[in-house]
């Protein structure tokens, strides 16, 4: 099976910078799991900003779950509170590291027939 | 069924019959709670097979409560051999301790029956009585009772244990008890939750026996330290000094610490159903208690921040910037089956938290804090410019794009009879009602003193205050009504002002929205006959064509609209009008032994002679659990103005004399007195009530 997609951890990285999270600091680490296979990121929160390393330091915080769950919450498909909820996802340590976090990742599709974004265009 | 008794700690609760037992059914809400998850829903004790009666039951704390039983459920009391006591305390699951007294002097042997099974229903399944899609299991191993749950990964247990000596089957337990003449006998049972819910867990639930003495104390010690924290009241009306003390106790009982705060509390909204995180109701509390308990505003503050919506979710009705309206953990929660993961669906939430935030440094001097939050109160103030303009006219408007399960009405008034023309009719969507436009006001204003005092940033705080003082002009144009002299309820998107008269009014004054020139005329009506029941202030004024004095956001009224509603009135100056709502308030406090309910019906207060109670689940209810404190607030005329507490008492005559003394803020501790100087109508004080009489009508 295929690692976790480079490009959904990176496309973290990129909304820290447009969009910075709580500034919450501490390192989370995505324990990721597909059979055997274990996948490891450090994901590093400072100042609101992300970055993406395969090696690091003691975590703060150890987000364990399958590369699927993994890639359906990167990529909006699913809702990481969720995931947790349904026990898909588990979590360890500074759970508000996860609060600042979950708002990097991208929001569900549009419902069917509803534009993905619902408000008027402001008229000056 | 027999009355409910209902003790929690947090979000863990139990509510059942008056002998302690819980026979639940789907559509029934009784059990012990957590996370919004069912963990018990059947717990029946018997004695040789016989229920038991109950004597009396005693509500020790807010966490405890002690159950006095006798075998036999007959009417008639027959003077009984044994009694049976079950003290049970909640904190992480619950714990029971069982005792059989044998009056009698022979020994006896009996059969102790404990029943239990758990449905583990999710809130929403037993608010809508829906089917289960998961599997159920029981097993007893290690001398425990298994009670689970299943569905793919998601898994809930309950586990049951007992200090004596038993036999367990999958549906309860059974002890076989001697007791010797003028003996007891006693056990400890355990229950114990596991829930993946809290995200704290790893790949298994986590099994909490509930320590029973510690549990007990930390509660016993935090609920103490809570009450002697918070300044002490002293005054001449018995009543009110009541009222005070119930709000402080039942305030601590509605604290909530978020998961990811865990030993930091904020206000959840009611107890028990939504012991959770709404922006809203949280934040209206921690408004109301700011000068009592400024730590709940901090926690709030702090967690809807860390949950502020970050992108587009339809489903969430999330928006970037946008304060979230609801988190929910259950199963349909943790499946997608509902939106509350959390939901954003709540137009007032965003504006209010920039209020809120402002308001907490005016008392608190805790200029940090609203400089660790300063990204947050500018996408939140964004927020109103770039994704609340849904009827494109530069007012705040709501509608919802999940049509399937999120809410309809994104205003505190939130039913869906709420809003409506004079004649009744109902208005379209999106629905720009009057009060948002308040808030977005205030929330401009408060956001222009952040930025240039905290912030350092003047050019915004310019920005922000010509836009405050453009929509204040536009505002007063679009929404008077003219031929009646007040602010309409709504706009509809074609610009037509939705002409019913109601309380909203009364927030456009706290807000500051108002011109000085429209503010008589709208404090005339909110003390009009038409409004004022003699009690408060009714949420649609009589004689509009929706008025029902007890539909519930159409004719009630409700204590957190009014302490607003006084609030508004202190604001524009109207000190003698605030003390009347304060008087009328208060006088109901008493008929609910200080404990005001969300809403009471909006009859004549000299018809009824009573506040009829609006029937609701949830007591005790946060925001109403506040108002009485915002009350001391409006009627001492407490207010931070730089690094003093100015107090301007205006308070109704039946109260002699009032002090509040050690009140906290960044002035350190302060102490504030009033006397009785306002005539708000009142007799001679009759049955320990002020006495308010309407305006207009004859005093006694």
């Amino acid at each position: 099976m295929a690692e976790l997609d480079v490009g959904l951890l990176e496309a973290l990285e990129e909304r820290s910078r447009e969009h910075p999270v709580p500034a919450v600091d501490g390192v989370v680490l995505f324990d990721v799991r597909d059979g055997d296979r274990v996948d490891e990121w450090y994901v590093t929160m400072k100042k609101g900003i992300v970055t993406v390393a395969r090696k690091g330091g003691e975590p703060d915080c150890v987000l364990t779950g399958g590369r699927a769950t993994f890639d359906a919450v990167l990529s909006g498909r699913a809702n990481a509170v969720a995931a947790l909820l349904r026990g898909a996802f588990n979590a360890q340590g500074k759970i508000i590291l996860l609060s600042a976090l979950q708002q990097l990742f991208p929001g569900s599709p549009g419902i069917d027939g509803l534009p993905a974004a619902g408000y008027a265009e402001r008229q000056s | 069924m027999s009355a409910e008794v209902k003790i929690l700690d947090g979000n863990t609760f139990v509510v059942s019959d008056d002998n302690g037992d819980i026979e639940a059914s789907l559509t029934d809400p009784t059990g012990l709670f957590s996370f919004d998850t069912r963990f018990l829903s059947r717990w029946v004790l018997t004695i040789d097979g016989q229920r038991l009666n109950p004597l009396s039951v005693d509500d020790l704390q807010y966490f405890e409560t002690r159950f006095f039983l006798v075998p036999g459920t007959g009417t008639v009391y027959i003077d009984a051999k044994l009694s049976v006591i079950r003290q049970r305390a909640v904190g992480g699951g619950f714990h029971e301790e069982l005792t059989i007294l044998n009056h009698d002097d022979k020994p006896v042997d009996l059969t102790v029956r404990l029943e239990a099974a758990c449905d583990f229903a999710d809130l929403f399944e037993v608010k809508d009585a829906l089917k289960k899609q998961g599997e159920y299991y029981a097993s007893v191993d290690d001398g425990r009772l298994v009670l689970g749950y299943r569905r793919d990964t998601y898994v809930r247990e309950t586990r049951i244990s007992a200090t004596e000596a038993c036999a367990m089957d999958e549906g309860g337990l059974t002890f076989a008890v001697h007791v010797e003449p003028q003996e007891k006998w006693a056990t400890d049972l355990y229950v114990s939750i596991g829930r993946g819910a809290s995200g704290t867990t790893s790949g298994l639930p986590k099994y909490e026996r509930p320590a029973k003495k510690k549990a007990r104390t930390t509660l016993e010690l935090s609920l103490e330290k809570w009450v002697d924290d918070a300044p002490s009241l002293d005054c001449d009306w018995d009543s009110l000094k009541r009222t005070y003390g119930r709000s402080l106790v039942d305030l601590a009982a509605l604290r909530f610490s978020p998961v990811m705060l865990p030993g930091h509390y904020l206000p959840a909204a009611g107890l028990p159903w939504f012991m959770t995180m709404f922006g809203r109701d949280s934040i209206f509390t921690s408004l109301q208690a700011l000068p009592f308990a400024s730590d709940l505003a901090r926690t709030t503050l702090v967690a809807l921040g860390l949950w502020q919506g970050a992108r587009h979710d339809d489903f969430r009705d999330e928006d970037p910037g946008r304060i979230l309206h609801e988190m929910r953990f259950g199963e349909m929660t943790a499946f997608e089956e509902r939106p509350h993961s959390p939901y954003y669906g709540s137009v007032d939430a965003t504006p209010l938290y920039v209020v809120l935030l402002d308001e907490y440094e005016r008392w608190t001097g805790d200029a940090k804090l609203v400089r660790s939050l300063e990204r947050q109160a500018r996408a939140a103030l964004a927020w109103i410019d770039d994704y609340a303009d849904l009827q494109g006219n530069g007012y705040i408007a709501y509608q919802r794009r999940n049509e399937k399960t999120g809410l309809e009405n994104q205003c505190w008034k939130d039913s869906w009879d709420s809003i409506s023309y004079r004649d009744g009719r109902l208005p379209g969507f999106p629905r720009a009602t009057c009060e948002l436009q308040g808030y977005a006001y205030d929330a401009k204003m408060r956001g222009a003193r952040l930025a240039r005092t905290v912030w350092h940033d003047p050019a915004f705080a310019d920005r922000l205050e010509t836009e405050a003082a453009d929509l204040k002009r536009r505002f007063n144009r679009d929404f008077w009504v003219e031929d009646g002299q007040y602010y309409a309820i709504a706009l509809e998107p074609d610009g037509s002002k939705v002409d019913a008269l109601a309380s909203n009014n009364g927030h456009l004054l706290w807000s500051g929205i108002v011109d000085k020139s429209k503010a008589k005329a709208v404090a005339r009506h909110l003390m009009s006959p038409a409004m004022y029941s003699g009690w408060g202030v009714r949420t649609l004024a009589d004689g509009q064509g929706r008025y029902n004095p007890i539909g519930y956001h159409v004719g009630t009224i409700w204590p957190f609209d009014n302490s607003f509603i006084a609030w508004g009135l202190r604001r524009y100056g109207f000190k003698e009008e605030a003390a009347r709502i304060a008087a009328g308030i208060l006088d109901a406090a008493e008929f609910f032994e200080g404990r005001l309910p969300e809403a009471f019906g909006g009859y004549e207060r000299e018809l009824t002679k009573y506040p009829v109670q609006y029937p609701t689940s949830c007591s005790p209810q946060a925001w109403s659990t506040g108002a009485p404190l915002l009350f001391l607030r409006t009627m001492l005329g407490l207010e931070p103005i730089g690094e003093h507490l100015i107090v301007d008492p205006a308070l109704p005559h039946g109260i002699g004399r009032l002090e509040l003394l050690d009140i906290p803020g960044r002035w350190g501790r302060m102490d504030a007195f009033g006397r009785g100087r306002v005539d708000v109508g009142s007799r001679a004080r009759r049955g320990g009530q002020l006495g308010v009489l309407k305006p207009g009508s004859k005093k006694a």
